[in-house]
């Protein structure tokens, strides 16, 4: 023992104190839940253990234990597999105890009584009904969530770089009508996923960038510089090293996309933004402005962003089911506006939607990113 | 009814009462008398802050959470035990100066700070101390609605505690000065070695410790709790009827380790140990 400061010695013990006493406030809780009928009232004898009620909501349960016996008993309440959720000790005969015991889960419990102190105890079953998902029950949804959207975007980078050297085989063979059929079909897979790509800075621009957003000094390649060539001018001499370049670029963020760790937080602003696609792109019809295959566009970004909501979807119904009864309900209003549009497996071209259908899917696209935008306020919360 | 409340009145308050009075007994015997207005103090504050915290618990609705009161308790028993050790060592020190009759080295060993000696009462009073005011309060109210026989057994058990101690108090300061220090440090590394075992039983039961169904043996009708002697078992060793294998193993190694350096005859040239240090019989 060295030996500190005799001033000081008030203090260190006032510093223990103050800790206890800010223990016991941070466990402050309201009034127990089940205050409306009163508190579960246990009758412990020498051989019985009487429960006024064996069932009770989640929240925090009061048990009132009245020991009637001769001996000391203690009263637990028992998770599955024994775990001790609560317990009161030293009960003496004639004595009452107050225990208060957080549940938050519904489930099987057990209640027992230990007259003596000893033993395994007088057990009765304990039902808990309702209750909340519990944070790291939400830990768990969340890792499940992006794992489940992990694979889509695995499935999907696969078939990107499929589609793509086959589309850009067609380019450099000079097949100008197979790689026009290929274009549209090749894109729904980057479309789907493509806040994915936009989390790697410079690849989304160089596959993906569109002649009008071009910085001073930018070099026009990926799909919509070969979209360019394929509608507008003619393929160029150069257009087999875009397409060369392009099938590189996919085939790397495909290689990014495997190590790409997704957050629950990324798939909830990854949904909306894909939604922001839709309605500063494809409704305006500047996505694809030769090819105007804007509707399959987007169709992707919509696919992606229900997607990423059917992944989070057990974490958004335990945490706000009302909204996820709205985003089905506005998924499913903006999926039968585009499902009047399709041409075979396919869709109409942009230049062939009247002004009205424009208006219609902009005011559905508006509709459906208004709880999108909430999405990530309730999966952070 | 009373009896049974007795026991663990007894029980509550015999642990506390043991090591205060043993740490009086040090100061009065070496003559450091002057730090005895220390322990008060810190017994007073230990009683004080368990009352107060088990009146929040009991009459308003804050509540200590299961986990958060084993942790407590638990940790506080973690922190003890390494106080009494090290009051243990302390008093070994102490008592190889006085068998070498060097008193003035004595006194160097003993220039320990009040903070120690506050610290250690307080903690030897405030570790049990809340888990008693809560009992208390509640055979309180039983007393006022229905029956007052168990704060009745209560009280008288907390009395006993303390009579039983300030008789071991009286009793250690009879002893010559090297067994008193050899005797007192063995019950002590016992007394230390149960209160480690308990308090991992409380992290066991928190779930914060695995292995709280793995028992080393099961004594519950043998050598019950509620037993006179059961209680001053556990009262004075912490002795628990249902002792899990880590509990077991803590004690075993503790006392293993302690109890041998306690006991060691020191290596000093000039002065040899004494025997009475070097040999004694449990």
């Amino acid at each position: 023992m060295t030996v500190p400061q005799s001033r000081r010695t008030p203090l260190t013990v006032l510093a223990g104190v103050g800790a206890l006493v800010a223990l016991a406030g941070c466990d402050s809780t309201g009034a127990a839940t089940d205050a409306a009928d009163g508190p579960i009232k246990i009758d412990a004898s020498d051989t019985s253990c009487t429960v006024s009620t064996t069932t009770a909501a989640a929240g925090n349960l009061t048990f009132e234990i009245a020991n009637k016996g001769t001996k000391v008993t203690e009263f637990y309440l028992y998770a599955e597999g024994d775990r001790i959720m609560g317990e009161v000790e030293n009960i003496a005969p004639g004595l009452n105890r107050r225990l208060i015991v957080e549940v938050p889960d519904a489930g099987k419990y057990q209640t027992a009584c230990k007259p003596g102190m000893a033993g395994n105890g007088i057990r009765g079953d304990f039902t808990v009904t309702g209750g909340v998902a519990r944070q790291n029950d939400t830990n768990a949804q969340k890792a499940e969530a992006t794992k489940s959207y992990a694979t889509y975007v695995a499935n999907n980078s696969a078939a990107l770089e499929t589609e793509t050297a086959k589309f850009v085989d067609a380019v450099k063979a000079g097949k100008v009508d197979e790689a026009k059929s290929e274009y549209a079909r090749t894109r729904v897979f980057y479309e789907r996923i493509e806040p994915v790509a936009e989390k790697f800075g410079d690849l989304d621009p160089a596959i993906d960038a569109r002649e009008a957003d071009l910085e001073p000094g930018q070099q026009f390649t990926g799909f919509h510089r070969l979209e360019k060539d394929l509608w507008r001018s003619g393929l160029q001499p150069d257009s087999p090293q875009i397409a060369d370049k392009l099938l590189t670029d996919v085939k790397d963020l495909v290689t990014k996309a495997k190590t790409l760790q997704l957050s629950a937080l990324d798939l909830a602003n990854g949904a909306k933004s894909l939604l922001d696609e839709v309605a500063t792109g494809k409704i305006t019809g500047e996505e694809e402005t030769f090819s105007h295959t804007d509707l399959w566009d987007f169709q992707s970004n919509l696919d992606g962003s229900k997607n990423a909501i059917v992944a989070l979807r057990p974490i958004l119904q335990a945490k706000d089911p009302a909204l996820v009864s709205t985003l089905d309900k506005e998924f499913a209003n903006v999926q039968a506006l585009l499902d009047k549009t399709r041409v075979g497996d396919g869709f109409k071209y942009y230049d062939q939607l009247s002004q009205d259908e424009i208006k219609t899917f902009a005011s559905a696209v508006d509709a459906l990113s208004e709880p999108l935008s909430k999405v990530a306020a309730v999966v952070a919360k | 009814m009373v009896f049974s409340s007795a026991l663990i009145g007894l029980r509550e308050g015999l642990e506390a009462a043991l090591v205060v009075s043993i740490l009086v007994a040090f100061l009065v015997k070496t003559d450091r008398r002057h730090s005895l207005r220390f322990v008060w103090p810190g017994v007073g504050a230990a009683v004080l802050l368990s009352v107060a915290v088990g009146a929040i618990l009991t009459y308003s609705t804050a509540q200590l959470s299961f986990e958060h009161q084993e942790l407590l308790g638990g940790g506080l028993s973690i922190v003890a035990v390494g106080f009494v050790t090290a009051m243990i060592f302390w008093m070994r020190k102490a008592s190889r100066h006085i068998a070498a009759e060097l008193r003035g080295k004595m006194e160097d060993a003993l220039k320990v700070g009040p903070a120690a000696v506050l610290l250690l009462s307080f903690l030897a009073v405030g570790r049990e101390g809340l888990e008693t005011a809560v009992f208390f309060y509640s055979a309180v109210q039983t007393a006022q609605s229905d029956t007052i026989q168990p704060l009745v057994g209560f009280v008288i058990g907390i009395i006993v505690a303390v009579l039983l101690a300030y008789l071991l108090y009286r009793g250690a300061v009879r002893f010559n000065l090297a067994k008193f220090f050899t005797i007192t440090g063995v019950l002590l590394v016992f007394v230390a070695a149960g209160v480690l075992g308990y308090g991992l039983h409380d992290l066991q039961e928190a779930g914060f410790l695995p292995g709280l169904t793995t028992l080393a043996f099961d004594a519950s009708s043998t050598l019950p709790e509620t037993s006179w002697y059961g209680a001053l078992l556990k009262g004075i060793f912490n002795y628990s009827q249902q002792t899990t294998v880590l509990q077991a193993v803590a004690w075993i190694v503790y006392v293993a380790i302690v109890l041998p350096l306690f006991l060691k005859p020191t290596r000093k040239t000039t002065a040899p140990a004494p025997a009475s240090a070097a040999t004694v019989k449990e």
